[in-house]
């Protein structure tokens, strides 16, 4: 069978640093639950500007793996995946924006709008599939995420502990042939007895796209905080030790490991449960925020950039998305130095 | 009411409704609630377990109440007899070779607990402290049986024998050594209890069985 690699990844971070002030001083902020660690500020995030799109970000998050890889490389891909948490338009999807503006013409392009946080994971085992069972070659996969900067600030949202603790950002991840890092093995679970239990709310009842006057906020059905929690602790090592369980090695040997990043009490609980010290358990929560979907890639790119990914780590990527509808995790032993 | 609160403002550190809102008491607890626990932090100090065992609540509690059976189902306590103290029983822990157990049954009908006071080497002070509680399954599980809840707390004597001369030999290991086994050898007692009480409740028999040694009066 083709061996597929996790090649490069890059990251884009829109604008200045926005710091927690930003909230925390805002008139009429929630401020009773900032000291607990679901709902604890991070220090910094980027916000997108007011006219930046999901494509722009892409488009940004890109170039450094042109530079990289050559101009060449980059716009001969066979795949584009494009996961956009808060898309610019219904019915389009960024993905056509995206291959426009870089010169793409893939075979293959998906808008994926499933596995939220961690469609990083789906769209590599997405990429995977396509390469290992076709005549494509390489694969562009894209998480943008532009909802802290537009949809967590509005007016009366800005105000509600959830948020402060988004960021925008983007990642992406060039995927080819090649057995330099290969993807050795991924878990993904698809879990629709969850599904619907994250949801608009929308005060008055209006559709989101209707006229009114309520600001849209991310809200959990009936279903509520406590047993997303109890789902979010179960899920992620769950993928994680099954994925470890395949690939013939105890969850301690994972080397790196990178999740998506929804709050500090997750982080550690994830962390515990796979029995790792918080030095394998790589982050950008206090610089970025909560990144969603972006998470995984921006966090890779800088752990690699940084150093802190070894030539030879067993690198493991993880999440879950939503209310707990989806699940999955990816292993990759990482070969991808930039020196 | 006011009298309540005016009282309970003194004492810091009370989390109640009337003083943190509902999200916070949830982010409280989200953050109190782990994925995963060691085994230190729920069995260090405090060993609780708990079985659903399929036998009418008072026949589970009339085979606990009567101390002698604890000869059927715990691995090791054998050879009970009555001491000159009434209430008092005295048998082998045969976890150690030679090594006497002292035991006396505390139990409550009405709340269906079970306590055993024991020790080890003497019977002037029971400190090993064995806490159980019979609850009709009917309603706390909507369903017949029981359950059966058993509880050790970590009492100063198991880190340190306040009797060694007692011990019938200078390198008696200490009960107090076991005790992060206690979650296990309390598992598998509480199966072969479960196991007793199922077999002859299911088989029409007899739940208890006769003392082979007779109480002295």
């Amino acid at each position: 069978m083709t061996t597929v690699s996790l090649t490069d990844v890059a990251a884009y971070l829109p604008g200045e640093p926005v710091p927690a002030e930003f909230y925390t001083r805002y008139p009429g902020a929630e401020d009773k639950l900032r000291d607990h660690p679901m709902f604890r500020v991070p220090p910094s995030r980027h916000h997108v500007a007011r006219d930046e799109t999901n494509a722009d970000l892409v488009e940004r998050a890109v170039q450094p793996l042109i530079e990289r890889h050559g101009r060449a490389a980059i716009r001969g891909v066979d795949v584009l995946l494009v996961h956009s948490q808060l898309p610019d338009l219904p019915f389009v999807g960024a993905g056509t924006e995206v291959a426009r503006r870089l010169g793409l013409n893939p075979e293959w392009l998906v808008d994926v709008a499933n596995a939220g946080c961690a469609s990083f994971v789906y769209m590599l085992k997405m990429a995977r599939q396509i390469l290992t069972s076709s005549d494509a070659r390489s694969a562009l996969i894209c998480n943008a995420q532009s909802a802290a900067g537009q949809w967590f600030t509005q007016s009366e949202v800005r105000r509600l502990a959830q948020a402060a603790v988004p960021g925008d950002g983007c990642g992406v991840g060039y995927v080819t042939t090649s057995a330099r890092s290969p993807v050795l093995d991924v878990e993904t679970r698809h879990i629709g007895e969850y599904a619907g239990d994250m949801t608009l709310a929308v005060d008055d009842g209006r559709k989101y796209w209707e006229p009114g006057r309520s600001q849209l906020r991310i809200g959990f059905t009936g279903a509520g905080v406590a047993r997303v929690l109890a789902r979010g602790n179960r899920l992620v090592p769950e993928v994680i030790t099954d994925l470890c369980r395949r690939l013939g090695v105890p969850s301690t040997d994972i080397d790196v490991l990178i999740t998506n990043q929804p709050n500090r009490t997750f982080l550690r609980n994830w962390r515990e449960a796979l029995r790792l010290p918080p030095e394998r358990h790589l982050d950008t929560f206090d610089e970025y925020g909560n990144l969603f979907g972006a998470a995984i890639p921006v966090t890779l790119d800088r752990a690699i950039g940084s150093g802190q990914v070894r030539d030879g780590d067993l690198t493991v990527l993880g999440g879950f998305a939503h209310a707990g509808d989806f699940a999955g995790a990816v292993a990759v032993r990482w070969h991808g130095g930039r020196d | 009411m006011s009298e309540e609160s005016s009282t309970l403002a003194d004492i810091p550190g009370l989390v109640r409704i009337e003083n943190t809102g509902k999200e916070e008491l949830t982010a409280r607890c989200v953050e109190l609630t782990h994925a995963v626990y060691l085994h230190h932090q729920v069995y260090g100090q405090y060993c609780t377990i708990h079985e659903y065992v399929d036998c009418p609540a008072e026949q589970a509690y009339d085979y606990l109440s009567k101390g002698h059976h604890l000869e059927e189902w715990t691995c090791s306590l054998r050879d009970f007899a009555p001491t000159g103290t009434p209430g008092l029983w005295a048998g082998r822990d045969r976890l150690e070779d030679d090594t006497r157990i002292y035991c006396r049954v505390l139990a409550s009908p009405e709340a269906m607990t079970v306590d055993y006071h024991c020790s080890w080497d003497q019977g002037d002070k029971l400190w090993m402290i064995y806490l159980m509680r019979v609850v009709p399954a009917s309603l706390v599980l909507d369903r017949p049986g029981s359950v059966i809840t058993w509880t050790n707390c970590r009492h100063p004597y198991y880190d340190d024998n306040p009797y060694p001369g007692l011990a019938p030999r200078p390198d008696r290991p200490w009960v107090g050594d076991y005790w992060d086994l206690f979650y296990a050898g309390h598992t598998v007692e509480m199966r072969n209890l479960k196991a007793i009480l199922e077999h002859r409740h299911r088989s029409g028999l007899p739940i208890g069985s006769a003392p082979s040694r007779r109480v002295a009066r």
